[in-house]
């Protein structure tokens, strides 16, 4: 069909270049055409994608080749550079006593991510507390338990209370002893005033040390806008990219971490708590652009 | 572009097209109509365009913009199902199936459309399918109670395709008109749990299969529509979270890789944010 005809056309467009040798415009162009169009079809924000795409055509012609790279590993180490720039090296979620709130859009993965820190932290020896401050969508009160029950983790909920900033202010002193507390809320988008309000309420009582957003990782254009909107309301300190272990390619992430100017700290893999790996750029990028050779490469530079 | 035919009318050209096919191709993937098919929708305009001959003194632009709103409309209105028809006519129960990637809303959804049956006076029994997922079973159950319409539900980690068996003898015992499967979420890359869907789908014999996806999707939802249509046929689709301010170019995408109509999109939280699809207000809200 359609895609796979056009599934490989990057690495082909990237084979002119080291066929032909050198570095003309009429190539760069067309590489820079099929660059344009893995990003975009990895779901990166379309400005974006043009503001860079343009970037990268002026630096692939102005800058000189390195000595020991051929024109091909001049473009995609330019590429890998601009993309660095905007993802940075990831958050890095220090393992010691810490209150963290999970924030997202309706069915992200946010309940599911809890559980997967939850484990994560277990796994380095902190002991974790959640909490369920979810008191909106019916059953998140059963899932986040039953999760929980499942990893033998101190679980707080109130359920069938729908305050939810009571339930944290009872539940961060009920758990007050453990290492890290982790606070799950309810999904909610820019435009549900009354969610974002409550958020903003969760927010204040509970001083949170890192605000995560969990993002589906096949969220399309609205994924700038969404970072933005709660940014804008309480910060945030990094993203979670959720289901890559799909065909998704994670895009949006970009869109979002270069609107906050934040970062990414973990991808989710999978539905159990396992499925939790923390997130590398370079794999990312990797795979974002449907190319593996990208570590070797920038070693070599 | 300039070669004039006769008075008052000229030959469009492909140097013509260039630039407002380019625009209103970025528009396209800006309302998050997945790449690959926003590419085959302006192919498709261009070749239908080119040595067309137009009236002097249209413009360019409007001429390409009319052409592909023609050209997504026919998508969008292409094999158009009227479920309530369907269900009005058909033998009871009507059993259908909601499908889909995990969270994109098939429980919520399944929710708002038994409450909109219900609304119509037709008696509804739920079948909680979801056996894997936590609390997947409380969720179903809870939206039923809200609703007043009957769950039935085995245990977590039981045979989905059982519990979708009960369901349908229940509704047969209790002459109810209509039964709605929920399924657990899954990616369409996961071959065992494909399987299993494929399973349900085969010994359950659904009379609709629905999938469902959410707006604010981007490219993969080709990937992942195609895959499930082609595991379980399926017949129309749902696309929700639209209120999330997104275009919902999803659903274009949808609707071209599988040929199968769009039927509702969920616009909210509650009950009855549910809309029957509208092709035409569709198509121009994405030109909004
Ligand atoms: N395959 C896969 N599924 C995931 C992943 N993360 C979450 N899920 C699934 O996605 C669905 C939604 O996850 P939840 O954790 O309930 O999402 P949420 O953000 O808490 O949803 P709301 O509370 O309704 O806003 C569930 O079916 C999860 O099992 C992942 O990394 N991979
Ligand atoms: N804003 C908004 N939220 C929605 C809509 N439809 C569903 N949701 C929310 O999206 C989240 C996930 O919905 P579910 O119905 O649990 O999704 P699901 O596909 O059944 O998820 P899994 O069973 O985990 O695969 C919930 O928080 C719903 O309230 C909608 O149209 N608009
Ligand atoms: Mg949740
Ligand atoms: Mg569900």
């Amino acid at each position: 069909m359609v895609m796979e005809k056009l599934g490989g056309s990057l690495q082909d467009a990237l084979k002119k270049l080291v066929k032909s040798g050198r570095i003309d415009e009429h190539t760069v162009n067309e590489v820079v055409k099929d660059i344009q169009r893995a990003m975009l079809q990895a779901d990166v924000n379309v400005k974006l994608v043009m503001t860079m795409s343009n970037h990268i055509k002026e630096r692939a012609m102005k800058e000189d080749v390195p000595s020991g790279m051929n024109p091909r590993e001049h473009v995609i180490r330019i590429v890998y550079q601009e993309l660095i720039n905007i993802i940075g090296k990831g958050t890095d979620i220090p393992l010691k006593p810490q209150k963290i709130m999970m924030i997202g859009l309706q069915g992200s993965g946010k309940t599911t991510t809890t559980s997967k820190l939850a484990r994560y932290f277990q796994r380095k020896g902190l002991r974790p507390a959640v909490i369920c401050a979810d008191t909106f969508r019916p059953g998140a009160y059963q899932q986040l338990k039953t999760l929980c029950g499942k990893l033998n983790v101190t679980f707080y909920g109130e359920e069938g209370n729908p305050d939810a900033v009571g339930i944290v202010e009872r539940g961060l002193k009920e758990v007050e002893k453990y290492d890290v507390i982790i606070i799950d809320t309810a999904g909610r988008h820019s435009l549900e005033k009354d969610l974002i309000e409550e958020m903003e309420q969760i927010h204040a009582i509970a001083h949170p040390d890192y605000k995560l957003l969990v993002l589906d990782g096949a969220i399309g254009q609205q994924a700038s806008e969404q970072a933005r909107a709660f940014n804008d309301s309480i910060g945030i300190s990094g993203v979670v990219i959720s289901k890559l272990d799909g065909t998704a390619k994670g895009g949006g992430a970009i869109s979002a971490v270069s609107e906050t100017n934040s970062s990414i700290a973990f991808i989710g893999v999978g539905e159990t708590p396992e499925d939790l790996e923390k997130f590398e750029s370079d794999r990312f990028i990797s795979k974002l652009l449907g190319m593996g050779d990208i570590q070797g490469l920038i070693e070599k530079a | 572009a300039k070669a004039l035919v006769f008075e008052r009318e000229f030959i469009l050209d492909e140097k013509d097209l260039e630039e407002p096919l380019w625009d209103l191709q970025i528009a396209l993937l800006e309302s998050d109509i997945a790449l690959t098919v926003a590419e085959a929708i302006t192919e498709e305009v261009k070749s239908e365009l080119v040595g067309s001959r137009r009236k002097i003194g249209k413009d360019t632009t409007d001429i390409v913009e009319q052409a592909l709103r023609n050209a997504l409309y026919n998508v969008m209105s292409a094999n158009i199902f009227d479920l309530d028809d369907y269900v009005r006519n058909a033998r009871k129960p009507v059993h259908m199936v909601f499908v889909g990637i995990n969270g994109t809303g098939k429980t919520t959804s399944i929710a708002k459309t038994a409450k909109r049956f219900k609304d119509m006076g037709y008696s509804v029994v739920l079948a909680a399918g979801d056996t894997f997922r936590a609390g997947a079973i409380d969720q179903l159950q809870i939206h039923g109670d809200r609703v007043g319409v009957k769950v039935i539900r085995h245990q977590e980690g039981g045979d989905p395709a059982a519990v979708v068996y009960d369901a349908i003898q229940y509704a047969k015992a209790h002459r109810a008109d209509i039964v709605l499967s929920d399924t657990a979420g899954r990616m369409h890359t996961n071959l065992n749990l494909m399987e299993q869907l494929k399973k349900v789908c085969r010994v359950s014999t659904p009379d609709l299969i629905i999938f469902v996806d959410e707006a604010v999707a981007g490219n993969d939802a080709v990937e992942r529509a195609a895959q499930f249509n082609e595991a379980v046929p399926i017949n129309g689709s749902i696309l929700t979270k639209t209120d999330a301010d997104a275009k919902g170019g999803a659903a274009i995408s949808i609707a071209y890789i599988t040929g199968k109509p769009i039927l509702f999109l969920g616009m909210g939280q509650g009950y009855d944010d549910l809309q029957k699809f509208d092709p035409k207000w569709f198509v121009d809200q994405i030109f909004e």
